[in-house]
Order: C-alpha cells, then sequence, then structure tokens
C-alpha cells in the first residue's frame, strides 16, 4: 500500500478538523492561537501535498507565502493578549466579556 | 511493502527490549546482591549532580521576552524568504538582487523603529 | 514586468514608511495627519495617470483596468477622509500618532490590491496585509474595550482566513493553478454538484470572504468590534474593509466561477436575504449608537449582496454605485458621530436628546445621512436602492426585492429615532458642542457628495458601468 495524496489530503483535513474544534471549543486566547495554526499547518500540507502529487511549484511557494503570514498574524494577535493581560489579568475568552457577544 | 513494515516491527521491538532491560537491570542487580544499598539525602534527591531548583518550574515569564521574541521574528521570516531566493538568485538577476534589497530595507526600517522605540533596552 | 502599473500601491507603502519614520525625528506630531493626506495626492494621480489603461503585469498577477482604478480612487478618498476624521482623535494620544496614520495607510495599500490581483496568492497576501493592519488599529486604545475588541477581530478573523485558505487549496489542487483565468478554463464542465471537491472549495470561499463583508453567520464580530474600535476606525471598517471585500468576491467569482454563476447567485440570494433581516431587526434594540450602526451595516451588506445575487452587467455596477453612495453615507454619519462624542464622550442615543440645538450643523448633517441610509430621496442611498432593486427585479429576484423593501421599512424605524431624539427631544444642557476645521471638511464633503449622487447620479453610473465591462466582455 503506497502512501498517495489522499492519505495527505485525509491527515490535513483531520487536523484542520481538530484545530477548528479547539479553534471555538477553548477558552484560553492563547491555546486558540495555537489551534489557528494549526489549521494553517494543515493548509500547509495539503498545499504540499498537491505541489508534490501534482508536480506544481506554486503550493510549496503558497505554504511559504501562509507561514510568513501566519508568524505576522500571530505575533499581533499576541501583543493584543499582553495588552488584555496588562488590564484585566486573564486571558480566558469567556471573561472577556465587556461587551456580550 | 510489507517486509518494510517487519524491519519497522523488528526496529520496535528492539527498541522496547533496550528500554526494559535498561529500567530492569538495577533492581535485579540489587537483588542479588552485586551492588550495595546505601541511600542518603544527596544519593536519592531528584537532580543528583545538578543544582537544587528554585521555586516552581510553573512561572512567568518576564513579558519583555516577547518584545525580543517581535525582533526575532522579523529575522526570522526573513530567512523563510532568503532560501528560495538564493537558490534561483542566478535565474532572477539583477532585479532579483534589486528587489531582495528593498526587502531588506523595509525590514530594516522596522529594525530600527524598534531600537528608536527603547524595545532592545531591559528596563 | 511594468513597476509603473503597480506605482498607486508602491507610492502609497512608501508614504507610510515616511510617516513612521518621521515619527520617530519630529517633535510637532501635528504635521504627521499634514504629510499622510497630502501624501494621498501622489498615488491619486499615479492612479488618474493610468486611467482609461488595460493591461496585466507580474506575469498576469495583477491587472490594471477600469475596475481596480475605480476601487484605487474609491479606497484612496476613504483613507483621506478617515485620516481627516481622525486628527482630533488622534492628537489626544501621547504617542504612536505615526503608527496609527501609517496603519491606515497600509491597509488602503492592502485593499487597492485586492482590487487588482487576479492570482491567490497575492489575493491572501493583500486580504492579510488588510486585516493585520485593521486587527492592530482596532486595539489601538489603551483602555480593555479597545484591546477586547481587538482580540476578538483577531481570533475570529484568523480562523475565517484559514478557512479561505482550505477553500483555496482546494480550487487550486482541484485546477492546478492559482491564475483566476485559468482557473476558470481548467473548471471541469457539469456544474458543481457533478464536483462535490469544487463545491466544498467554494463554499468555503465564501465563507472566509463572507467574514469580510460581515454576512449572516459570520457578522457575530461586527457589533463588538465596531463598539470598541477607536470610532474612526469604525468607520473605516464598515466602509472601506467591507468595500475590499466586495471588490475581491467580484472578481474572483466572476473571473475564476463565471462558469457556474447560477450556482453561487443563489447561494448570494439566499444569504442576502437572511442578513438583511437579521441586521434590521437586531438593530431596532439597540441602545448604543455606534452598536445600532454596526447593525444597520450588516443590513446593508444583504442589501449589496442583492447586486451579486443578480448576476449581471447591471446588477455589478449596481452593487458598485451603491458601494460609492454607503460609503460616503455611512462615513458622514460616523464623522458626525465622532464630532458628537469627542465633547460628549458618550455613544448612547439617549444622550443625542436635543443635539439640534446645540449643535444644529452636526445634528443635520447625521439625520441627512441616516435619511440616505433608509433610501428616502433626494439622497444618495435612494437612487443606489432603485438600481440594485431594478437589477435585481430584472433578474427574476422580485422575492428578494419584496423582502428588501420590507427590510427598509423596517430600518426606517430606527434610523428615524435618533433623528427624532435628537429634533424632539429636549437638552440636558444648552452648552454648544464645537467641531474641528478637519472633521468640517470630511463632514461637509460626504454631505455634498450624498446631495449629489442624489440629484446628479449618471456621472458615477457611467464609471461603475465601465468598471464592470471586464467582467461582461
Amino acid at each position: 500500500m503506497a502512501v498517495g495524496l489522499e492519505h495527505f489530503l485525509i491527515l490535513s483535513a483531520v487536523l484542520f478538523s481538530i484545530g477548528l474544534y479547539g479553534a471555538l471549543a477553548k477558552r484560553n486566547a492563547v491555546v486558540i492561537l495555537m489551534c489557528i495554526e494549526i489549521m494553517l499547518n494543515a493548509v500547509n500540507i495539503a498545499m504540499v501535498a498537491f505541489s508534490r502529487y501534482g508536480h506544481l511549484l506554486t503550493g510549496q511557494v503558497f505554504a511559504i507565502f501562509i507561514m510568513v503570514v501566519a508568524a505576522a498574524e500571530v505575533v499581533v494577535g499576541l501583543a493584543l493578549v499582553i495588552a488584555i493581560y496588562r488590564s484585566r489579568e486573564t486571558v480566558d475568552v469567556e471573561r472577556i466579556d465587556l461587551m456580550k457577544w | 511493502m510489507l517486509e518494510n513494515f517487519g524491519y519497522l516491527g523488528v526496529f520496535l521491538i528492539a527498541a522496547l527490549l533496550f528500554a526494559l532491560t535498561m529500567i530492569m537491570l538495577p533492581p535485579l542487580l540489587r537483588r542479588f546482591g552485586i551492588v550495595p544499598k546505601k541511600p542518603n539525602p544527596v544519593k536519592s534527591s531528584t537532580y543528583e549532580c545538578g543544582m537544587d531548583t528554585v521555586g516552581k518550574s510553573w512561572v512567568q515569564f518576564n513579558f519583555r521576552y516577547y518584545f525580543y521574541a517581535l525582533i526575532f521574528v522579523i529575522f526570522d521570516i526573513q530567512v523563510v524568504f532568503l532560501y528560495p531566493w538564493a537558490v534561483s538568485l542566478g535565474q532572477l538577476g539583477l532585479f532579483g538582487l534589486v528587489e531582495m534589497a528593498v526587502f531588506f530595507l523595509i525590514l530594516i526600517v522596522g529594525f530600527v523603529y524598534a531600537w528608536k522605540k527603547g524595545v532592545l533596552e531591559w528596563k | 514586468m511594468n513597476l509603473y502599473l503597480l506605482a498607486p500601491e508602491i507610492s502609497l507603502c512608501g508614504l507610510a514608511i515616511v510617516v513612521i519614520l518621521l515619527d520617530l525625528v519630529l517633535k510637532r506630531k501635528g504635521i504627521l495627519a499634514v504629510v499622510s493626506v497630502a501624501g494621498l495626492i501622489v498615488p491619486g494621480a499615479f492612479t488618474l495617470a493610468l486611467w482609461g489603461r488595460e493591461e496585466t503585469t507580474f506575469a498576469g498577477m495583477l491587472a490594471i483596468d477600469q475596475f481596480s482604478l475605480f476601487f484605487n480612487l474609491f479606497f484612496l478618498v476613504m483613507a483621506a477622509l478617515v485620516i481627516l476624521s481622525s486628527v482630533d482623535y488622534v492628537s489626544k494620544f501621547r504617542a504612536f500618532q505615526g503608527e496609527y496614520y501609517a496603519l491606515v495607510l497600509l491597509s488602503a495599500a492592502g485593499m487597492m490590491l485586492m482590487a487588482s490581483t487576479r492570482e491567490l496568492i497575492s489575493i491572501y497576501v493583500a486580504l492579510e496585509l488588510v486585516a493585520i493592519s485593521l486587527y492592530a488599529l482596532t486595539g489601538f486604545l489603551k483602555d480593555p474595550k479597545s484591546s477586547e475588541a481587538g482580540m476578538k477581530y483577531l481570533l475570529l478573523g484568523a480562523v475565517a482566513s484559514a478557512v479561505l485558505l482550505y477553500g483555496m487549496a482546494m480550487v487550486f489542487g482541484l485546477t492546478g493553478t492559482t491564475h483566476l483565468e485559468e482557473i476558470a478554463q481548467a473548471i471541469p464542465g457539469g456544474g458543481l454538484l457533478a464536483n462535490p471537491a469544487l463545491l466544498l472549495g467554494i463554499v468555503l470561499l465564501v465563507a472566509g470572504f463572507g467574514f469580510k463583508i460581515a454576512t449572516v453567520p459570520f457578522q457575530m464580530w461586527v457589533p463588538d468590534v465596531y463598539e470598541g474600535a477607536p470610532t474612526p476606525i469604525t468607520a473605516y471598517l464598515s466602509v472601506a474593509s467591507k468595500a475590499a471585500g466586495f471588490a475581491v468576491i467580484l472578481r474572483v467569482f466572476y473571473e475564476a466561477l463565471g462558469a457556474v454563476s447560477l450556482d453561487w447567485g443563489i447561494i448570494f440570494a439566499i444569504l442576502a436575504a437572511i442578513t438583511m433581516t437579521l441586521g434590521n431587526v437586531v438593530a431596532i434594540a439597540q441602545t448604543n449608537i455606534k452598536r445600532m450602526l454596526a447593525y444597520s451595516t450588516i443590513a446593508q451588506a444583504g442589501y449589496l449582496m442583492m447586486g451579486l445575487a443578480a448576476v449581471s452587467a447591471l446588477g455589478s455596477s449596481a452593487l458598485l454605485f451603491f458601494l460609492g453612495a454607503y460609503a460616503l453615507t455611512n462615513l458622514g454619519a460616523f464623522i458626525a458621530i465622532i464630532a458628537i462624542s469627542n465633547k460628549i464622550d458618550s455613544d448612547l442615543i439617549g444622550d443625542y436628546s436635543g443635539m439640534a440645538r446645540r449643535a444644529p450643523l452636526l445634528a443635520l448633517a447625521l439625520a441627512f445621512c441616516l435619511i440616505s441610509l433608509i433610501g428616502i430621496p433626494p439622497t444618495a442611498g435612494f437612487m443606489a436602492k432603485i438600481y440594485i432593486f431594478n437589477a435585481a427585479v430584472q433578474y427574476d429576484l422580485t422575492w428578494l426585492v419584496i423582502i428588501a423593501v420590507v427590510n427598509t421599512a423596517i430600518s426606517a424605524y430606527y434610523y428615524l429615532r435618533v433623528v427624532k431624539v435628537m429634533y424632539l427631544e429636549a437638552p440636558p444642557s444648552e452648552e454648544a458642542v464645537p467641531s474641528s476645521a478637519s472633521l468640517r471638511a470630511a463632514l461637509s464633503f460626504c454631505c455634498l457628495g450624498v446631495l449629489l449622487l442624489g440629484v446628479y447620479p449618471w456621472a458615477l453610473l457611467r464609471i461603475t458601468q465601465a468598471a464592470v465591462d471586464i467582467f461582461f466582455p
């Protein structure tokens, strides 16, 4: 049994679902950021797998850009976490509730 | 294909056996009286050859580390782009060189900005 | 590779860097706003110099055509108005004034790129350039509400962009390319139902872009973020960020997925009906004017999506016209609110009582903009609604138009309530509400624009028709 494209796509789909579940169910803002990273890396796996099996370099270029942009996004996210922590002493999103959803 | 998994299985079993042997060896040696049992406080401490830990390991890190992490991210990202660029610089020619110089310049502006704002000082 | 075609975006990014560096060396921060607004003339001039050209560059990644040039001008005007209306607000900050203006400029550059790229990677990068600048701007204030709004916006926005990326990965994997026109060629025949994976990809794309334009069910971030963000940024989010979302949706869905338009047209029609109804119904219950306008922008997004549901040149040009009218109107309303809340330091509708006597001109401008949001003549909102309803009727979406008309009637209730509070209730004090010159300039520009589009819409209409011509050769 050879490992083929569909295995990578299943792995990517599973990782994406785990990340999405975590992002919606977790309460700590930092953990949510980590779950978002899992989702983005699931996309990266799909991109690189498509690129490997379709012999297209574009997927790898896309993956590099996703990594870079995700890093920038997380940096801003952590800055906001620090800003909230300084004023509220908590990063629990259920207690960050000055305005209701 | 299947024999590849066979090799993997043999490897796994060998690894398990090795680990189990290492765990079982000291009690067995003591049982047969080959090694003496003379405990003392230093010997039964967690880090026998190291220093005692101070406080708990669940501590909050000073948030100033975070600024260093930020500056690190700038250069980290830069390297991600540098590798593919360096590999294909031959085909990109002068335009590629200038393009990367502009990219560097923008990152350096960011770095200078952080420096001027005093991020690199530990106050 | 023709760099000249990219000159508006490059000069705008250069301007942002100059503003940041000036902030480091200058002592008098007031100059920064002047530099930012005056500097916007450079990309504006480049855009006008490119007007009428139709070319692509960077291996087909970037398109310069009437569509992208229209949006270039649109975003430049929005950025200028937002900077003008922020001057008072920002001069209260002790630090970080340059960063504020630079982030506004950078996000405008990202929005311009969103309207002009025709390739998935650059669409993603442009979209994130906009989003990350706006996350930072939303959490810009020191108070906990603002950071909380920024945090919520970032977390939900990041999830949305991950979903969008997964959709892009599906489309890339099935078609083997990221260029929109090559995707259009590579889409297999037999419609979407015959290709479930492609259908999944498109649904994920709709979800990701739907977050940017705040359509149901991705609207939950809107009220909190709009309430917590600095008010000029709320205005910017409600018009420019939404317009950029619509620009990129038009580009992607017409250029790449035009062949399967029957399938996505109906998705947008249903979403439009739900979005406008939810926005209007929830807006009735609001007591904070920023939250009320937040729900009102959700409802307006519903009307705008009627232009997507009507897959025709008429529908798309009506959509662009509606965007222009809505942008001026909503910005005008927000600028009036900024001016009033600078003085009374409250966003509650109840505190606006008797504003007609404390600040007659501001109250008049706010009332005029609210009337335009309802869609009563002689305002831009009226013309925009006529065009977009007409386009929907022509496309056999009469049921959608009936829902939209009922919604317009509902919306009149909560818009007119603010007018009633301002004009008919007694003021708590007779103290006048002052406003600065830059705010007055921005507000008069918006109100004159709304009036002009209400009585003479033909000029803008011709431009929007030329802009969407590229999708209907």
